[in-house]
């Protein structure tokens, strides 16, 4: 049954999963261009973390984009034929959708192995100036969970009703309007503040995706 | 004839003389009274500054910790507590130099922290709301208690006020990165391990051709056509700009050698020179300052003399110790990992329990 599963997810995602393990094998090359040994006018130290660190942008950005559409993708032939397939099948409902976690799970290392890849060709091409260091193991495996994080969180949204969605955002929408009173009325009611840091400082669901990603550090 | 002329040009000389002469005894009379004008219009000033002074401190709080005097408005701000845990840390940093302090009060200006009043225009001291506690007002405490006062070539050299060196960790963290990442030959050098690019890069040496010291050529041409561009890139010094930029070292470095003393950006900020400080302090013992502060002469020398040591040894130990504050690169913490895997079943659990095929 996992085969079936992970096959015909396969067909669906492809071309994501492919396009996401080029872009992940390239992003680490491309950021150290200016550090290659055969370059004209060499980075400095400094240049060269400042060109890794406005690199180190996509990558959390690339690793919430591999989440969001393989999630979509997971679920979405689910959705258009009504979830009819699904239910003819002699599977209770968390197994079925555990499988399908589990294919788009394992479709999702092909990006973490080519960035891991990508990023220890990169750092050995690199003539790095003395005193920095390249980390691709910590960036990859980073980048591996914030893929991990970032599936999950859109898979859970995708598996849900529109009315779940709804009420997500709802919510959301409830948050941002009661602090925007909050503020209009002149009160010191802050609360997008804490629930931001809740989420994105440690120990937060995306705080993995916050902070520096660089592949080369002091 | 040509007697009588020599003699008429020699009575005319003789009452050029005489006039310029009295010219000049009127222009220094003038001075002179206006050096007496300064005088007095200044000296009245000071009265005024420091009857203005003797009545902004009346009905104020004087407070004694130690070394530490405190004068502030009265108000629930806990500063006795907060002088005491300053003092401690003074007398553990500046050691028996700290008694500079019981001549210098540290002025303190207690606000309301609720009120929407404007604060005084003219401020007592440092303002701080009234609801700090302890911990934050003996930080403020700290940050204010500037050796500097009795040593103005201490802090001209360290570049801002001789404190005590809090958040030591992240100091010195910062002074690797700057090892690393600075743009100057001279630290560079220090890094691979030449004591003297050290000395140099620390400002340690008063040299002459400093600017070479500190950068290289290509660094030179950086700092004359991006940081300096503003200044040096106008009248008559745009001609050498533009020789510099087009790779004349020379012309960067007259350009260079040009900008008033003082003004050239230096290799390592002043963390760097902090952190030196810091380690003469913990090398030198108590007496280090005190020692610090009777000593004239090149930061190097003064130094080496305070702590007791050779200069080079005392630079060999700080590189040792800002070679050891490597950050830690990814930020990443050792239980990221595992948060990510459990933040990653959380949603996938809460996927499997979606209510979607429930039957009603």
């Amino acid at each position: 049954m996992f085969r079936v599963i992970l096959y015909s997810l396969w067909k669906w995602s492809r071309l994501i999963i492919l396009l996401g393990a080029v872009a992940a094998f390239v992003l680490p090359i491309l950021s150290v261009q200016g550090a290659s040994s055969d370059a004209v006018n060499p980075l400095t130290a400094g240049e060269l973390l400042r060109s890794i660190q406005s690199w180190g942008v996509l990558y959390p950005v690339l690793a919430a984009a591999l989440g969001l559409l393989v999630a979509i993708a997971t679920w979405a032939p689910d959705h258009r034929g009504r979830h009819v397939h699904a239910l003819s099948l002699p599977l209770p409902r968390w197994r079925y959708a555990m499988l399908r976690f589990g294919s788009g799970s394992l479709l999702l290392t092909a990006p973490m192995l080519a960035l891991l890849l990508g990023a220890v060709l990169a750092t050995r091409l690199a003539a790095l100036p003395a005193g920095l260091q390249g980390y691709p193991i910590a960036l990859a495996l980073r980048f591996a969970l914030a893929v991990a994080v970032a599936y999950a969180v859109f898979f859970a949204v995708s598996a849900g009703t529109s009315r779940t969605a709804g009420l997500v955002l709802a919510s959301i929408g409830a948050v941002i309007l009661v602090q925007v009173l909050a503020t209009a009325a002149g009160t010191d009611l802050n609360l997008l503040g804490p629930l931001q840091n809740a989420l994105l400082n440690w120990p937060g669901p995306l705080a993995i995706f916050t902070g520096r990603w660089m592949l080369i550090d002091v | 004839m040509s007697r009588q002329l020599t003699c008429i040009l020699w009575i005319v000389a003789g009452a050029r003389a005489l006039g310029a002469q009295e010219q000049e005894a009127i222009l220094r009379a003038r001075a002179d009274s206006l050096l007496r004008e300064w005088r007095q219009a200044n000296a009245l000033a000071g009265l005024q500054d420091s009857l203005r002074l003797a009545i902004r401190l009346s009905g104020r709080d004087t407070i004694r910790a130690g070394a530490v005097t405190v004068i502030a408005n009265p108000s629930p701000l806990p500063l006795a507590q907060a002088a005491a845990a300053a003092d401690a840390e003074i007398e553990r940093y500046f050691g028996t130099a700290a008694h500079v302090f019981t001549d210098h009060p540290l002025l303190v200006q207690a606000i309301d922290p609720d009120t929407a009043a404007e604060p005084p225009r003219a401020p007592l001291g440092i303002q701080i709301p009234w609801d700090f506690d302890v911990a934050r007002v003996s930080r403020v405490l700290l940050t204010m208690a500037d050796l500097g006062v009795a040593d103005t070539a201490l802090r001209a050299w360290l570049g801002g006020p001789v404190t005590p060196v809090l958040d030591t960790v992240p100091r010195r963290e910062r002074v690797f990165v700057q090892l690393v990442t600075a743009p100057s030959h001279a630290v560079r050098q220090c890094f691979l391990g030449d004591l003297g690019a050290c000395r140099d890069a620390l400002s340690l040496v008063g040299a002459p051709d400093i600017v070479t010291r500190w950068y290289g050529p290509a660094e030179r041409r950086a700092l004359v056509t991006v940081d300096y561009a503003g200044f040096l890139d106008r009248g008559e010094k745009q001609i050498a700009f533009r020789s510099c930029a087009s790779g004349n070292d020379a012309a960067c470095l007259d350009l260079l050698n040009s900008l008033p003393p003082g003004s050239l950006v230096r290799p390592f900020d002043s963390d760097a020179r902090a952190t030196l400080l810091q380690t003469a302090a913990h090398l030198g013992g108590p007496a280090t300052f005190e020692r610090l502060l009777e000593i004239q002469g090149d930061m190097g020398s003064r130094l080496a003399a305070a702590t007791g040591r050779p200069i080079d040894s005392l630079v060999a130990q700080w590189r040792a110790g800002i070679l050891r504050s490597r950050p830690s690169p990814v930020t990443l913490p050792p239980w990221g990992v595992w948060l990510g895997l459990g933040w990653t079943a959380v949603f996938a659990t809460c996927g499997l329990r979606s209510s979607r095929w429930r039957v009603q």
